[in-house]
């Protein structure tokens, strides 16, 4: 196979147990969000608008939505000759075979698919956060510094920090020193989790970290913190534009809530970095009579015949007569009958909300309510 | 499942009768509806949907439209190793004359397409009349029957001069054909199913009658042939000029209407953009309305449908409008009883009104 300059591992095998009901089913980087997209669509597009086009996509938590939801790549132009995406979850071998035991591992066993390739540079992702990025610039960071590994991170304010790995540098933002969750940092860059390897260190890296009894096989964990050991080449690349990981409830509402409002922190409607997605095709819209809908987004294939304010309303999703949706997010196919009101909360796909009911509360320092794929919510419960 | 049975043929170069602005550089199959859609979507989603996997499309003069719109079938699944798509030629100058759907002279110079198949039936449909079928059912229906066609129509709910009706006689036979349909009438919905094998022996047997629609060649021989008739229960709408599309696309906004031409066990397809949800700000007012992704509304829209990127600004307003692509309608403009055609910007505080019964048409904006 011909020799790319640099090819993409994307870590989409986590189950995304922090969004409860949401990922009882499916994969979290397949979870909808923003009306008409599913959380791997932001990194995807990255790719596609950073000019990669081979993308291994590593999966291992209930796969089948995503798989098929990935398909061909075509829907982000990533069905490429000799490259586009390459699904690889798990496999058997002659000895057996395993789960992916850690994020490095995961790579590891796929130690194949990137030789097949033969890049010179390998960009490691992982599926889970809202951002735009150029990984391009970033690799050029790479390469300026002839580093052995780049780290892409952010400033976070100070008072933050703890909750992060966080990376020091020196002047030449050349990393000096790696925490995970610092009780007292002395930096405020926190790591992205995402990683740019020349592609050779990379390989004997990991060969090494197999062998290794004691690692527990985590890019963070084990495979940064002996680099550093080892005095190898690590910089970082210091991104500043909007990042968020949308891993818990709190989390994926907070962000949704971001894409509202005249000035979003994130914009669905840059159109030199469209966010691309499998699309289904379902008609325009309707909006009723009576309907009513304000600081919004609404996606194709819905009716409101209610009233929507400050929500996003994914694919298919039905507000009825009288019904009242507020700080919420409907995600695909969410039903809510005539005369409910639903408040901060999630509706998960083909959810239903009955008659009447009345469901979570605008009060902040309340949890945001979720209901479940396909769970119906009666009155009573 | 992948029909065993049949083949497709839709014709896209019937141009109209009545000039257009909406028609100055496309043909009337691809006129956009209800927002997303093309007209040339349905009979291709028909088509997909009963699992035909082999359709001919015969192209109008002016075909660059259909060709971005359509490709190679993709968002059709016709991009096929198996059949797939086939671009036809068409008689370029399209054919304008009333009820003509089915030029003899296409159908003849594109005979390869039924000589190379080996299913016993072909499916041949206008993209003027826009319906939701299960084709399948009529396909079993015809082979039951034993006749060479089936001719697929409604009860005519209005009259229409630019629709055939069907005189049908003992046994749903067709007797004959008429051109214009009053209300009441059986009106042909250009589509209907024939034998391979005797479509081969018309092209044979009329040659030197290809100036005529096929069913103006075959005329005089329906008892021999055996025309077999099939009524469709459901919807079928005609667009032929700006009046009909103006009011059966205002239709489209009636819920029950709209659901039956779009239900998700039949999908109708389109090629797929990536264009955000629509994005409503606070103090929006948007009522009856039809409104696709990548809209931006600030404004009023009442009673209107609008197509992909269409922006309305704050204190601007749409009425009684169709609205199509990449329209910008700016701060305190006004819109009423109108179709806008593309990419068009109505600057601040400009009115554009038509009546009720004389809407006002604003041509596709040229590109800068």
């Amino acid at each position: 196979m011909s020799k790319k300059e640099c090819i993409a591992m994307l870590l989409a095998g986590g189950q995304g147990s922090r969004l409860g009901a949401l990922t009882s089913k499916i994969a979290k980087p397949a979870v909808s969000f923003g009306g008409k997209y599913r959380i791997i669509d932001f990194t995807l597009s990255n790719c596609a608008n950073s000019g990669i086009d081979t993308v291994g996509v590593l999966t291992q938590y209930r796969p089948y939505r995503l798989h098929a939801y990935l398909g061909s790549g075509a829907a982000w132009d990533l069905d490429e000759l000799g490259g586009g995406v390459s699904i690889l979850p798990p496999y058997a071998t002659q000895d057996g075979g395993a789960w992916y035991a850690g994020t490095a591992d995961a790579v590891t066993q796929n130690l194949d698919y990137i030789k097949s390739h033969d890049p010179k540079y390998v960009l490691i992702l992982s599926g889970d956060a809202l951002y735009r990025m150029d990984y391009r610039a970033m690799l050029a960071t790479h390469v300026d510094n002839n580093a052995d590994l780049t780290v892409a991170v952010m400033p976070v304010p100070w008072e933050d920090a703890s909750r992060f790995g966080i990376l020091t540098a020196d002047e030449d933002k050349r990393i000096q020193k790696f925490t995970e969750k610092p009780e007292k940092p002395d930096s405020n860059l926190a790591s992205m989790g995402i990683y740019i390897f020349t592609a050779d260190f990379l390989i004997k890296t990991l060969e090494e970290d197999a062998l290794d009894q004691r690692s527990s096989h985590d890019f963070g964990g084990d495979i940064i913190p002996k680099a550093l050991a080892d005095g190898k080449r690590l910089f970082v690349h210091e991104y500043n534009g909007f990042w968020k990981d949308v891993g818990t409830i709190a989390s994926y509402h907070e962000t949704s809530m971001d894409l509202l409002g005249a000035d979003p922190l994130f914009d669905l409607y840059d159109n030199e970095t469209p966010i691309m997605s499998n699309d289904t095709t379902r008609p325009p819209h309707y909006i009723g009579p009576d309907g009513r809908v304000d600081d919004c987004l609404v996606s194709n294939g819905c009716k409101i015949m209610g009233t929507a304010r400050h929500s996003i309303l994914s694919t298919d999703a039905v507000v009825e007569e009288r019904a009242i949706v507020e700080d919420s997010v409907l995600l695909p196919g969410a039903v809510v009958k005539s005369g409910a009101h639903v408040s901060r909360a999630i509706l998960g796909e083909n959810s239903i909300v009955e008659e009447g009911v009345k469901l979570g509360s605008v009060d902040i320092t309340k949890d945001t309510a979720v209901v479940g794929n396909d769970v119906v919510i009666g009155k009573g419960e | 499942m992948i029909n065993r049975k049949a083949i497709g043929y839709i014709t896209a170069n019937y141009s109209g009768s009545t000039p257009s602005k909406l028609l100055e550089d496309r043909p009337l199959a691809s006129v956009p509806f209800i927002g997303r859609y093309r007209l040339i979507d349905f009979p291709l989603s028909n088509m997909t949907n009963a699992g035909i996997k082999t359709v001919g499309l015969v192209m109008p003069g002016n075909y660059r439209s259909i060709i971005d719109h359509v490709g190679h079938g993709k968002d059709w699944m016709l991009d096929r190793k198996k059949g797939g798509l086939f671009l036809l030629p068409g008689n370029p100058y399209g054919t304008t004359k009333r009820g003509m759907r089915f030029l003899l002279r296409d159908i003849i110079s594109n005979k390869s397409l039924f000589q190379r198949s080996d299913k016993p039936y072909v499916v041949m449909m206008g993209s003027n009349i826009i319906f939701n079928m299960d084709l399948n059912a009529i396909i079993d229906a015809h082979e039951a029957s034993g006749a060479g066609i089936t001719m697929i129509y409604v009860k005519a709910e209005r009259a229409h001069n630019d629709i055939n009706a069907l005189n049908i006689g003992d046994r749903g036979r067709v007797q004959s054909i008429k051109v214009g349909c009053e209300y009441g009438d059986n009106k042909f919905l250009d589509c209907f199913i024939i034998n391979r094998e005797l479509l081969l022996e018309i092209i044979e047997s009329y040659k030197s009658a290809d100036y005529l629609d096929l069913f103006e060649a075959i005329a005089g021989d329906f008892d021999r042939i055996d025309v077999c008739s099939y009524e469709f229960k459901g919807l079928a709408v005609g667009i032929f000029n700006e009046e009909t599309y103006y009011h059966r696309s205002m239709e489209m906004l009636d819920p029950a209407t709209n659901d039956q031409l779009f239900m998700k066990d039949r999908p109708i397809r389109t090629k797929a953009h990536d264009a955000p949800p629509a994005k409503y700000s606070s103090g929006s007012n948007a009522t009856n309305s039809l409104i696709s992704a990548g809209c931006q509304i600030e404004g009023t829209v009442r009673g209107s449908i609008l197509s992909r990127g269409v922006t309305v600004a704050s204190g601007a307003s749409v009425t009684n409008s169709i609205v199509m692509q990449g329209v910008k309608i700016e701060t305190g403009a006004r819109v009423e009883n109108a179709i806008v055609d593309k990419n068009n910007i109505i600057p601040a505080n400009t009115e554009l009104r038509g009546t009720p019964d004389s809407i006002l048409v604003i041509g596709k904006a040229p590109i800068e």
